[in-house]
Protein backbone atom coordinates (compact mmCIF):
# COMPACT_ATOMS: atom_id res chain seq x y z
CA UNK A 1 0.00 0.00 0.00
CA UNK A 2 2.66 2.47 -0.93
CA UNK A 3 5.20 1.64 1.78
CA UNK A 4 8.04 3.05 -0.29
CA UNK A 5 6.10 6.28 -0.90
CA UNK A 6 5.39 6.64 2.83
CA UNK A 7 9.09 6.08 3.51
CA UNK A 8 9.99 8.70 0.91
CA UNK A 9 7.67 11.27 2.47
CA UNK A 10 9.08 10.58 5.94
CA UNK A 11 12.70 10.81 4.74
CA UNK A 12 12.00 14.12 3.04
CA UNK A 13 10.48 15.65 6.18
CA UNK A 14 13.38 14.37 8.24
CA UNK A 15 15.96 15.93 5.90
CA UNK A 16 14.10 19.23 5.90
CA UNK A 17 13.92 19.17 9.69
CA UNK A 18 17.67 18.57 10.04
CA UNK A 19 18.35 21.59 7.82
CA UNK A 20 16.21 23.95 9.84
CA UNK A 21 18.59 24.69 12.70
CA UNK A 22 16.40 27.42 14.13
CA UNK A 23 13.39 25.14 14.31
CA UNK A 24 15.39 22.39 16.01
CA UNK A 25 16.94 24.71 18.56
CA UNK A 26 13.75 26.54 19.46
CA UNK A 27 11.81 23.31 19.83
CA UNK A 28 14.48 21.94 22.17
CA UNK A 29 14.82 25.16 24.17
CA UNK A 30 11.11 26.01 24.52
CA UNK A 31 10.25 23.60 27.38
CA UNK A 32 13.22 24.79 29.42
CA UNK A 33 12.15 28.39 29.03
CA UNK A 34 8.73 27.37 30.33
CA UNK A 35 10.33 25.38 33.12
CA UNK A 36 12.31 28.39 34.29
CA UNK A 37 9.72 31.14 33.93
CA UNK A 38 6.35 29.45 34.26
CA UNK A 39 7.84 26.96 36.70
CA UNK A 40 9.12 29.70 39.00
CA UNK A 41 5.89 31.67 38.90
CA UNK A 42 3.38 28.83 39.26
CA UNK A 43 5.42 27.00 41.88
CA UNK A 44 4.61 29.77 44.36
CA UNK A 45 0.84 29.57 43.91
CA UNK A 46 0.56 25.87 43.06
CA UNK A 47 -2.00 24.22 45.33
CA UNK A 48 -0.12 20.95 45.64
CA UNK A 49 3.30 22.23 46.62
CA UNK A 50 3.35 20.24 49.86
CA UNK A 51 2.79 17.00 47.98
CA UNK A 52 4.86 17.52 44.81
CA UNK A 53 7.44 20.00 43.54
CA UNK A 54 5.72 22.01 40.81
CA UNK A 55 8.64 21.45 38.42
CA UNK A 56 8.18 17.71 38.74
CA UNK A 57 4.44 18.09 38.23
CA UNK A 58 5.10 20.13 35.09
CA UNK A 59 7.49 17.65 33.46
CA UNK A 60 4.89 15.45 31.69
CA UNK A 61 3.07 18.54 30.48
CA UNK A 62 6.27 20.03 29.12
CA UNK A 63 6.93 16.80 27.23
CA UNK A 64 3.38 17.00 25.89
CA UNK A 65 4.11 20.52 24.78
CA UNK A 66 7.19 19.38 22.84
CA UNK A 67 5.08 16.66 21.23
CA UNK A 68 2.48 19.18 20.19
CA UNK A 69 4.84 21.77 18.76
CA UNK A 70 7.01 19.10 17.13
CA UNK A 71 4.26 17.09 15.51
CA UNK A 72 1.88 19.93 14.73
CA UNK A 73 4.52 22.12 13.09
CA UNK A 74 5.78 19.17 11.07
CA UNK A 75 2.26 18.44 9.86
CA UNK A 76 1.66 22.09 9.01
CA UNK A 77 4.45 21.84 6.43
CA UNK A 78 1.67 20.52 4.20
CA UNK A 79 0.57 24.15 3.81
CA UNK A 80 4.01 25.25 2.59
CA UNK A 81 4.07 22.22 0.30
CA UNK A 82 0.88 23.44 -1.29
CA UNK A 83 2.31 26.93 -1.76
CA UNK A 84 5.64 25.68 -3.12
CA UNK A 85 3.99 23.27 -5.54
CA UNK A 86 5.55 20.16 -4.00
CA UNK A 87 2.10 18.89 -3.06
CA UNK A 88 1.04 18.84 -6.72
CA UNK A 89 4.06 16.80 -7.62
CA UNK A 90 3.16 14.33 -4.89
CA UNK A 91 -0.44 14.25 -6.12
CA UNK A 92 0.64 13.27 -9.61
CA UNK A 93 2.54 10.25 -8.26
CA UNK A 94 0.77 6.91 -8.58
CA UNK A 95 -0.22 6.71 -4.92
CA UNK A 96 -3.50 7.09 -3.07
CA UNK A 97 -4.39 10.30 -1.28
CA UNK A 98 -4.56 8.33 1.96
CA UNK A 99 -0.93 7.27 1.47
CA UNK A 100 0.06 10.93 1.39
CA UNK A 101 -1.87 11.65 4.59
CA UNK A 102 -0.31 8.63 6.30
CA UNK A 103 3.18 9.60 5.17
CA UNK A 104 2.75 13.13 6.48
CA UNK A 105 1.32 11.92 9.78
CA UNK A 106 4.09 9.37 10.30
CA UNK A 107 6.71 12.00 9.51
CA UNK A 108 5.11 14.24 12.13
CA UNK A 109 5.10 11.31 14.56
CA UNK A 110 8.79 10.73 14.00
CA UNK A 111 9.71 14.39 14.42
CA UNK A 112 7.51 14.83 17.49
CA UNK A 113 8.90 11.68 19.10
CA UNK A 114 12.56 12.41 18.41
CA UNK A 115 12.34 15.97 19.72
CA UNK A 116 10.45 14.90 22.82
CA UNK A 117 12.91 12.10 23.63
CA UNK A 118 15.79 14.56 23.27
CA UNK A 119 14.11 16.97 25.67
CA UNK A 120 13.16 14.17 28.09
CA UNK A 121 16.77 13.03 28.30
CA UNK A 122 17.70 16.38 29.83
CA UNK A 123 14.47 17.46 31.50
CA UNK A 124 13.74 14.37 33.59
CA UNK A 125 17.17 14.23 35.31
CA UNK A 126 17.02 18.01 35.74
CA UNK A 127 13.81 17.90 37.79
CA UNK A 128 14.89 14.67 39.48
CA UNK A 129 12.32 12.34 37.93
CA UNK A 130 13.57 8.80 37.58
CA UNK A 131 10.90 6.68 35.91
CA UNK A 132 10.74 2.92 36.36
CA UNK A 133 11.28 0.71 33.34
CA UNK A 134 7.54 0.22 33.02
CA UNK A 135 7.01 3.92 33.39
CA UNK A 136 9.61 4.70 30.75
CA UNK A 137 7.99 2.28 28.29
CA UNK A 138 4.56 3.71 28.94
CA UNK A 139 5.97 7.22 28.50
CA UNK A 140 7.48 6.22 25.16
CA UNK A 141 4.14 4.82 24.04
CA UNK A 142 2.47 8.01 25.21
CA UNK A 143 4.91 10.19 23.28
CA UNK A 144 4.53 8.16 20.07
CA UNK A 145 0.72 8.01 20.31
CA UNK A 146 0.28 11.68 21.11
CA UNK A 147 2.66 12.62 18.29
CA UNK A 148 0.58 10.47 15.96
CA UNK A 149 -2.69 12.01 17.14
CA UNK A 150 -1.55 15.65 17.02
CA UNK A 151 0.33 14.99 13.77
CA UNK A 152 -2.75 13.49 12.09
CA UNK A 153 -4.98 16.31 13.27
CA UNK A 154 -2.28 18.71 12.11
CA UNK A 155 -2.40 17.21 8.62
CA UNK A 156 -6.18 17.67 8.64
CA UNK A 157 -5.80 21.28 9.75
CA UNK A 158 -3.11 21.95 7.14
CA UNK A 159 -5.06 20.25 4.36
CA UNK A 160 -8.00 22.53 5.14
CA UNK A 161 -5.94 25.72 5.34
CA UNK A 162 -5.68 28.12 2.42
CA UNK A 163 -2.33 29.60 3.27
CA UNK A 164 0.25 29.86 5.95
CA UNK A 165 -1.14 33.30 6.80
CA UNK A 166 -3.66 31.53 9.01
CA UNK A 167 -0.75 30.43 11.09
CA UNK A 168 -1.18 33.03 13.85
CA UNK A 169 -4.81 31.96 14.07
CA UNK A 170 -3.72 28.38 14.53
CA UNK A 171 -1.41 29.34 17.35
CA UNK A 172 -4.07 31.42 19.15
CA UNK A 173 -7.08 29.23 18.63
CA UNK A 174 -5.55 25.77 18.52
CA UNK A 175 -2.13 25.54 20.14
CA UNK A 176 -2.65 27.67 23.25
CA UNK A 177 -6.11 26.36 24.15
CA UNK A 178 -4.82 22.82 23.62
CA UNK A 179 -1.95 23.53 25.94
CA UNK A 180 -3.96 25.18 28.72
CA UNK A 181 -6.76 22.62 28.57
CA UNK A 182 -4.42 19.65 28.63
CA UNK A 183 -3.53 19.36 32.28
CA UNK A 184 0.03 20.31 31.37
CA UNK A 185 0.12 23.21 33.81
CA UNK A 186 -2.54 22.33 36.43
CA UNK A 187 -4.80 19.34 37.10
CA UNK A 188 -7.82 19.27 34.82
CA UNK A 189 -10.10 18.63 37.79
CA UNK A 190 -9.55 22.24 38.89
CA UNK A 191 -11.21 23.63 35.74
CA UNK A 192 -14.84 24.77 35.71
CA UNK A 193 -17.44 22.43 34.15
CA UNK A 194 -17.48 24.05 30.69
CA UNK A 195 -13.74 24.00 30.26
CA UNK A 196 -13.62 20.54 31.77
CA UNK A 197 -15.89 19.24 29.02
CA UNK A 198 -13.64 20.86 26.41
CA UNK A 199 -10.67 18.91 27.70
CA UNK A 200 -12.36 15.73 26.50
CA UNK A 201 -12.07 17.06 22.93
CA UNK A 202 -8.40 17.83 23.36
CA UNK A 203 -6.00 15.15 22.10
CA UNK A 204 -3.16 16.64 24.10
CA UNK A 205 -5.13 16.11 27.33
CA UNK A 206 -5.07 12.33 26.76
CA UNK A 207 -1.39 12.44 25.83
CA UNK A 208 -0.44 14.40 28.92
CA UNK A 209 -2.62 12.14 31.06
CA UNK A 210 -0.81 9.11 29.71
CA UNK A 211 2.52 10.73 30.47
CA UNK A 212 1.37 11.45 34.01
CA UNK A 213 0.45 7.78 34.45
CA UNK A 214 3.93 6.95 33.23
CA UNK A 215 5.96 9.51 35.15
CA UNK A 216 3.91 10.68 38.14
CA UNK A 217 2.57 7.33 39.38
CA UNK A 218 3.95 7.87 42.93
CA UNK A 219 1.80 11.01 43.27
CA UNK A 220 -1.45 9.45 42.06
CA UNK A 221 -2.73 9.18 45.58
CA UNK A 222 -2.16 12.90 46.15
CA UNK A 223 -4.20 13.67 42.99
CA UNK A 224 -1.32 14.62 40.69
CA UNK A 225 -0.96 11.46 38.62
CA UNK A 226 -3.07 10.41 35.64
CA UNK A 227 -6.76 11.23 36.03
CA UNK A 228 -8.26 9.03 33.28
CA UNK A 229 -7.85 5.36 32.58
CA UNK A 230 -4.77 4.38 30.55
CA UNK A 231 -6.97 2.42 28.14
CA UNK A 232 -9.19 5.45 27.56
CA UNK A 233 -6.13 7.59 26.81
CA UNK A 234 -4.86 5.08 24.29
CA UNK A 235 -8.22 4.61 22.58
CA UNK A 236 -8.83 8.35 22.41
CA UNK A 237 -5.40 9.07 20.89
CA UNK A 238 -5.82 6.36 18.26
CA UNK A 239 -9.32 7.68 17.57
CA UNK A 240 -8.03 11.22 16.99
CA UNK A 241 -5.38 9.85 14.62
CA UNK A 242 -8.01 7.97 12.59
CA UNK A 243 -10.31 10.99 12.44
CA UNK A 244 -7.44 13.24 11.36
CA UNK A 245 -6.30 10.91 8.59
CA UNK A 246 -9.79 10.18 7.31
CA UNK A 247 -10.63 13.89 7.23
CA UNK A 248 -7.38 14.98 5.63
CA UNK A 249 -7.41 12.47 2.78
CA UNK A 250 -10.11 14.07 0.59
CA UNK A 251 -8.98 17.61 1.44
CA UNK A 252 -5.42 17.05 0.28
CA UNK A 253 -6.28 16.78 -3.40
CA UNK A 254 -8.67 19.72 -3.47
CA UNK A 255 -8.14 21.98 -6.51
CA UNK A 256 -5.40 19.72 -7.74
CA UNK A 257 -3.17 20.80 -4.89
CA UNK A 258 -3.15 24.43 -5.94
CA UNK A 259 -4.36 27.19 -3.68
CA UNK A 260 -6.66 29.78 -5.11
CA UNK A 261 -4.26 32.39 -3.75
CA UNK A 262 -1.30 30.85 -5.53
CA UNK A 263 -3.41 30.63 -8.64
CA UNK A 264 -4.40 34.31 -8.55
CA UNK A 265 -0.82 35.46 -8.23
CA UNK A 266 0.01 33.59 -11.38
CA UNK A 267 -2.91 34.78 -13.47
CA UNK B 1 -2.94 -2.12 -29.54
CA UNK B 2 -3.20 1.02 -31.65
CA UNK B 3 -4.88 2.81 -28.78
CA UNK B 4 -4.32 6.54 -28.77
CA UNK B 5 -1.94 7.87 -26.13
CA UNK B 6 -4.52 10.49 -25.24
CA UNK B 7 -8.20 10.51 -26.18
CA UNK B 8 -10.46 13.22 -24.80
CA UNK B 9 -14.14 13.38 -25.61
CA UNK B 10 -16.31 16.29 -24.63
CA UNK B 11 -13.84 17.00 -21.84
CA UNK B 12 -14.67 20.15 -19.91
CA UNK B 13 -14.01 21.94 -16.65
CA UNK B 14 -15.72 24.82 -14.87
CA UNK B 15 -14.33 26.73 -11.90
CA UNK B 16 -17.47 28.21 -10.43
CA UNK B 17 -18.77 30.48 -13.17
CA UNK B 18 -15.54 30.34 -15.19
CA UNK B 19 -15.68 27.87 -18.05
CA UNK B 20 -11.98 27.04 -18.24
CA UNK B 21 -12.41 24.27 -20.80
CA UNK B 22 -15.58 23.89 -22.84
CA UNK B 23 -15.83 20.51 -24.60
CA UNK B 24 -12.57 19.19 -25.90
CA UNK B 25 -12.40 16.34 -28.42
CA UNK B 26 -8.85 15.35 -29.11
CA UNK B 27 -6.71 12.35 -29.99
CA UNK B 28 -2.97 12.19 -29.61
CA UNK B 29 -1.23 9.21 -31.17
CA UNK B 30 1.41 7.14 -29.53
CA UNK B 31 4.95 8.57 -29.90
CA UNK B 32 3.48 11.76 -31.30
CA UNK B 33 5.02 15.14 -30.51
CA UNK B 34 1.91 17.20 -29.89
CA UNK B 35 1.84 20.95 -29.38
CA UNK B 36 -0.99 22.56 -27.41
CA UNK B 37 -0.99 26.30 -28.04
CA UNK B 38 -3.13 29.08 -26.73
CA UNK B 39 -3.02 32.52 -25.17
CA UNK B 40 -2.94 33.11 -21.40
CA UNK B 41 -6.01 31.69 -19.74
CA UNK B 42 -6.98 29.59 -22.77
CA UNK B 43 -7.26 26.48 -20.61
CA UNK B 44 -4.00 24.70 -21.44
CA UNK B 45 -2.97 24.00 -17.86
CA UNK B 46 -6.52 23.02 -16.97
CA UNK B 47 -6.48 20.46 -19.80
CA UNK B 48 -3.14 19.04 -18.68
CA UNK B 49 -4.35 18.76 -15.08
CA UNK B 50 -7.54 17.02 -16.21
CA UNK B 51 -5.55 14.54 -18.28
CA UNK B 52 -3.16 13.97 -15.37
CA UNK B 53 -6.10 13.20 -12.99
CA UNK B 54 -5.31 16.19 -10.76
CA UNK B 55 -8.68 17.75 -11.52
CA UNK B 56 -12.01 16.01 -11.90
CA UNK B 57 -13.79 16.81 -15.20
CA UNK B 58 -17.03 18.81 -15.01
CA UNK B 59 -18.21 16.98 -18.15
CA UNK B 60 -16.94 14.49 -20.68
CA UNK B 61 -13.99 12.22 -20.09
CA UNK B 62 -10.62 11.11 -21.32
CA UNK B 63 -8.38 8.08 -21.61
CA UNK B 64 -4.64 8.44 -21.19
CA UNK B 65 -2.24 5.58 -21.97
CA UNK B 66 -5.31 3.38 -22.33
CA UNK B 67 -6.92 4.15 -18.95
CA UNK B 68 -9.87 6.27 -17.96
CA UNK B 69 -8.82 9.38 -16.03
CA UNK B 70 -11.88 9.31 -13.80
CA UNK B 71 -11.98 5.60 -12.99
CA UNK B 72 -8.34 4.51 -13.18
CA UNK B 73 -6.44 7.50 -11.85
CA UNK B 74 -3.68 5.37 -10.36
CA UNK B 75 -3.10 3.47 -13.61
CA UNK B 76 -2.97 6.74 -15.55
CA UNK B 77 -0.58 8.35 -13.10
CA UNK B 78 1.70 5.33 -13.25
CA UNK B 79 2.18 5.85 -16.98
CA UNK B 80 2.51 9.61 -17.28
CA UNK B 81 5.12 12.19 -16.43
CA UNK B 82 4.16 15.80 -15.78
CA UNK B 83 6.41 18.82 -15.70
CA UNK B 84 4.33 21.59 -14.16
CA UNK B 85 4.24 25.15 -15.38
CA UNK B 86 5.91 26.29 -12.16
CA UNK B 87 8.73 24.28 -10.68
CA UNK B 88 7.60 21.83 -8.02
CA UNK B 89 11.02 20.91 -6.67
CA UNK B 90 11.76 21.01 -2.97
CA UNK B 91 14.19 23.91 -2.79
CA UNK B 92 15.61 22.83 0.56
CA UNK B 93 16.64 19.40 -0.67
CA UNK B 94 19.63 18.71 -2.88
CA UNK B 95 19.39 17.74 -6.52
CA UNK B 96 19.81 14.04 -5.83
CA UNK B 97 17.51 14.10 -2.78
CA UNK B 98 14.75 15.50 -4.98
CA UNK B 99 15.22 12.67 -7.44
CA UNK B 100 15.31 10.04 -4.69
CA UNK B 101 12.12 11.46 -3.22
CA UNK B 102 10.45 11.07 -6.61
CA UNK B 103 11.88 7.57 -7.07
CA UNK B 104 10.25 6.48 -3.79
CA UNK B 105 6.93 8.09 -4.65
CA UNK B 106 6.98 6.17 -7.95
CA UNK B 107 7.92 2.99 -6.10
CA UNK B 108 11.25 2.44 -7.84
CA UNK B 109 13.55 0.16 -5.85
CA UNK B 110 16.96 1.59 -5.05
CA UNK B 111 18.82 -0.70 -7.43
CA UNK B 112 16.67 0.57 -10.31
CA UNK B 113 16.57 4.20 -9.22
CA UNK B 114 20.23 4.86 -8.49
CA UNK B 115 21.65 4.00 -11.94
CA UNK B 116 18.83 5.94 -13.59
CA UNK B 117 19.51 8.95 -11.41
CA UNK B 118 23.21 8.81 -12.31
CA UNK B 119 22.39 8.58 -15.99
CA UNK B 120 19.84 11.41 -15.96
CA UNK B 121 22.12 13.71 -13.98
CA UNK B 122 24.93 13.36 -16.47
CA UNK B 123 22.54 13.57 -19.43
CA UNK B 124 21.06 16.81 -18.05
CA UNK B 125 24.35 18.40 -17.10
CA UNK B 126 23.66 18.20 -13.38
CA UNK B 127 26.34 15.73 -12.44
CA UNK B 128 28.60 18.19 -10.67
CA UNK B 129 25.69 19.76 -8.79
CA UNK B 130 24.04 16.69 -7.32
CA UNK B 131 24.81 17.55 -3.69
CA UNK B 132 23.77 21.19 -3.98
CA UNK B 133 20.41 22.41 -2.72
CA UNK B 134 17.97 23.22 -5.49
CA UNK B 135 17.75 26.84 -4.32
CA UNK B 136 21.35 27.26 -5.51
CA UNK B 137 20.55 26.25 -9.11
CA UNK B 138 19.86 28.61 -12.00
CA UNK B 139 16.40 28.65 -13.53
CA UNK B 140 17.62 26.61 -16.50
CA UNK B 141 19.12 23.87 -14.36
CA UNK B 142 16.02 23.76 -12.16
CA UNK B 143 13.91 23.23 -15.23
CA UNK B 144 16.28 20.52 -16.42
CA UNK B 145 15.92 18.86 -13.03
CA UNK B 146 12.12 19.19 -13.20
CA UNK B 147 12.20 17.34 -16.51
CA UNK B 148 14.68 14.73 -15.30
CA UNK B 149 12.34 14.04 -12.40
CA UNK B 150 9.39 13.90 -14.78
CA UNK B 151 10.95 11.06 -16.78
CA UNK B 152 12.69 9.19 -13.95
CA UNK B 153 9.96 6.54 -13.90
CA UNK B 154 10.06 6.18 -17.71
CA UNK B 155 6.54 7.36 -18.47
CA UNK B 156 4.84 6.60 -21.77
CA UNK B 157 3.25 10.01 -22.03
CA UNK B 158 5.07 13.15 -20.95
CA UNK B 159 3.20 16.41 -20.34
CA UNK B 160 5.33 19.52 -20.51
CA UNK B 161 3.45 22.63 -19.36
CA UNK B 162 5.36 25.62 -20.70
CA UNK B 163 8.71 24.05 -19.95
CA UNK B 164 10.78 26.91 -21.32
CA UNK B 165 8.96 29.86 -19.76
CA UNK B 166 11.49 32.18 -18.17
CA UNK B 167 14.55 30.48 -19.63
CA UNK B 168 17.30 32.21 -21.59
CA UNK B 169 17.84 31.20 -25.24
CA UNK B 170 20.78 28.92 -24.49
CA UNK B 171 18.94 27.05 -21.72
CA UNK B 172 15.92 26.79 -24.01
CA UNK B 173 17.92 25.33 -26.84
CA UNK B 174 19.58 22.71 -24.67
CA UNK B 175 16.20 21.73 -23.23
CA UNK B 176 14.86 21.15 -26.72
CA UNK B 177 17.89 19.07 -27.58
CA UNK B 178 17.28 16.96 -24.49
CA UNK B 179 13.64 16.47 -25.33
CA UNK B 180 14.42 15.55 -28.94
CA UNK B 181 17.02 13.01 -27.84
CA UNK B 182 14.55 11.58 -25.37
CA UNK B 183 11.85 11.18 -27.98
CA UNK B 184 14.23 9.54 -30.42
CA UNK B 185 15.56 7.07 -27.89
CA UNK B 186 12.30 6.10 -26.15
CA UNK B 187 9.38 6.72 -28.51
CA UNK B 188 7.80 8.81 -25.77
CA UNK B 189 4.57 10.65 -26.49
CA UNK B 190 5.09 14.33 -25.68
CA UNK B 191 2.22 16.73 -25.01
CA UNK B 192 3.67 20.22 -24.96
CA UNK B 193 1.86 23.39 -24.01
CA UNK B 194 3.46 26.70 -24.82
CA UNK B 195 2.74 30.21 -25.90
CA UNK B 196 6.12 30.54 -27.57
CA UNK B 197 4.51 29.50 -30.80
CA UNK B 198 7.75 29.01 -32.72
CA UNK B 199 8.69 26.23 -30.30
CA UNK B 200 5.82 24.17 -31.66
CA UNK B 201 7.11 24.24 -35.27
CA UNK B 202 8.83 20.83 -34.91
CA UNK B 203 5.65 19.24 -33.49
CA UNK B 204 3.95 16.51 -35.51
CA UNK B 205 0.60 18.21 -34.91
CA UNK B 206 -0.59 21.20 -32.95
CA UNK B 207 -3.89 22.25 -31.48
CA UNK B 208 -4.72 25.87 -30.81
CA UNK B 209 -6.98 26.53 -27.85
CA UNK B 210 -8.73 29.82 -27.28
CA UNK B 211 -11.14 30.63 -24.48
CA UNK B 212 -11.53 26.95 -23.60
CA UNK B 213 -12.39 25.95 -27.19
CA UNK B 214 -10.38 24.29 -29.92
CA UNK B 215 -9.65 26.90 -32.59
CA UNK B 216 -7.43 24.82 -34.88
CA UNK B 217 -5.93 21.34 -35.12
CA UNK B 218 -3.48 19.88 -37.60
CA UNK B 219 0.11 19.51 -38.73
CA UNK B 220 1.97 22.85 -38.66
CA UNK B 221 2.54 22.69 -42.42
CA UNK B 222 -1.16 22.07 -43.13
CA UNK B 223 -2.31 24.86 -40.82
CA UNK B 224 0.09 27.29 -42.47
CA UNK B 225 -1.05 26.16 -45.92
CA UNK B 226 -4.74 26.54 -45.09
CA UNK B 227 -4.23 30.01 -43.70
CA UNK B 228 -1.83 30.95 -46.47
CA UNK B 229 0.77 32.21 -44.03
CA UNK B 230 4.43 31.44 -43.48
CA UNK B 231 4.66 30.80 -39.77
CA UNK B 232 2.75 29.09 -37.02
CA UNK B 233 2.77 32.35 -35.17
CA UNK B 234 0.66 33.95 -37.88
CA UNK B 235 -1.74 31.03 -37.72
CA UNK B 236 -1.92 31.52 -33.98
CA UNK B 237 -2.64 35.24 -34.27
CA UNK B 238 -5.27 34.66 -36.91
CA UNK B 239 -7.07 31.96 -34.93
CA UNK B 240 -7.07 33.42 -31.43
CA UNK B 241 -8.72 36.53 -30.05
CA UNK B 242 -6.35 39.08 -28.63
CA UNK B 243 -7.17 41.44 -25.79
CA UNK B 244 -5.63 44.51 -27.43
CA UNK B 245 -7.73 44.24 -30.58
CA UNK B 246 -11.39 45.27 -30.82
CA UNK B 247 -13.55 42.25 -31.18
CA UNK B 248 -11.62 39.05 -30.52
CA UNK B 249 -10.83 36.73 -33.40
CA UNK B 250 -9.54 38.52 -36.49
N1 LIG C 1 -8.18 26.78 -9.62
C1 LIG C 1 -8.86 27.69 -10.37
N2 LIG C 1 -9.85 28.42 -9.81
C2 LIG C 1 -10.52 29.33 -10.55
N3 LIG C 1 -10.30 29.59 -11.85
C3 LIG C 1 -9.33 28.89 -12.46
C4 LIG C 1 -8.54 27.92 -11.75
N4 LIG C 1 -7.66 27.38 -12.62
C5 LIG C 1 -7.87 28.00 -13.81
N5 LIG C 1 -8.87 28.91 -13.73
C6 LIG C 1 -9.38 29.74 -14.86
O1 LIG C 1 -9.50 28.90 -15.96
C7 LIG C 1 -9.05 29.54 -17.16
C8 LIG C 1 -7.98 28.69 -17.81
O2 LIG C 1 -6.80 28.69 -17.01
P1 LIG C 1 -5.51 27.86 -17.37
O3 LIG C 1 -4.57 28.01 -16.25
O4 LIG C 1 -5.91 26.49 -17.77
O5 LIG C 1 -4.99 28.63 -18.65
P2 LIG C 1 -3.62 28.48 -19.43
O6 LIG C 1 -3.97 28.31 -20.86
O7 LIG C 1 -2.78 27.44 -18.83
O8 LIG C 1 -2.96 29.91 -19.21
P3 LIG C 1 -1.43 30.34 -19.08
O9 LIG C 1 -0.89 30.45 -20.44
O10 LIG C 1 -1.50 31.67 -18.40
O11 LIG C 1 -0.75 29.32 -18.24
C9 LIG C 1 -8.60 30.91 -16.75
O12 LIG C 1 -9.65 31.81 -17.05
C10 LIG C 1 -8.41 30.84 -15.29
O13 LIG C 1 -8.76 32.08 -14.72
MG1 LIG D 1 -0.93 27.39 -17.98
Amino acid sequence: MGARAVYGIVVREWLRFLRQRGRVLSSLARPFVWLIFAGAGFAAVFAGRDAIDYRVYMAPGLLGMVVMFGALLAALSTVTDRDAGVLRMVLVAPIRRSTIAIGKALAATLLGTVQTLAVAAVLLPLVGLRPTWDGALLALAGIVLSSLATGSLGVLLAAGMRSIENFAGVMNFVVFPMLFLSGALYPIGHLGPVLHVLTYLNPLAYGVDLLKHALLAPWTGAGYGGELRVALDVVALVGFAVVGLAGATPLLAREGGVTRAAFRERA
Amino acid sequence: MTAAAIAASGLGKDFGAVRALDRLDLEVREAEFFGFLGPNGAGKTTTVHLLATLLAPSRGGARVAGYDVARDGLAVRRRIGLVFQETTLDRDLTVEENLRFAARLWDLPRRVAEPRIDRLLSQFGLDGRRREPVRALSGGLRRALDIARGILHEPRVLFLDEPTAGLDPRARRSLWQLIRALRESTGLTVFLTTHYVEEAEPCDRVAILDGGRLAALGAPADLKGEAGVGSLEEVFLARTGHPFADGGAA
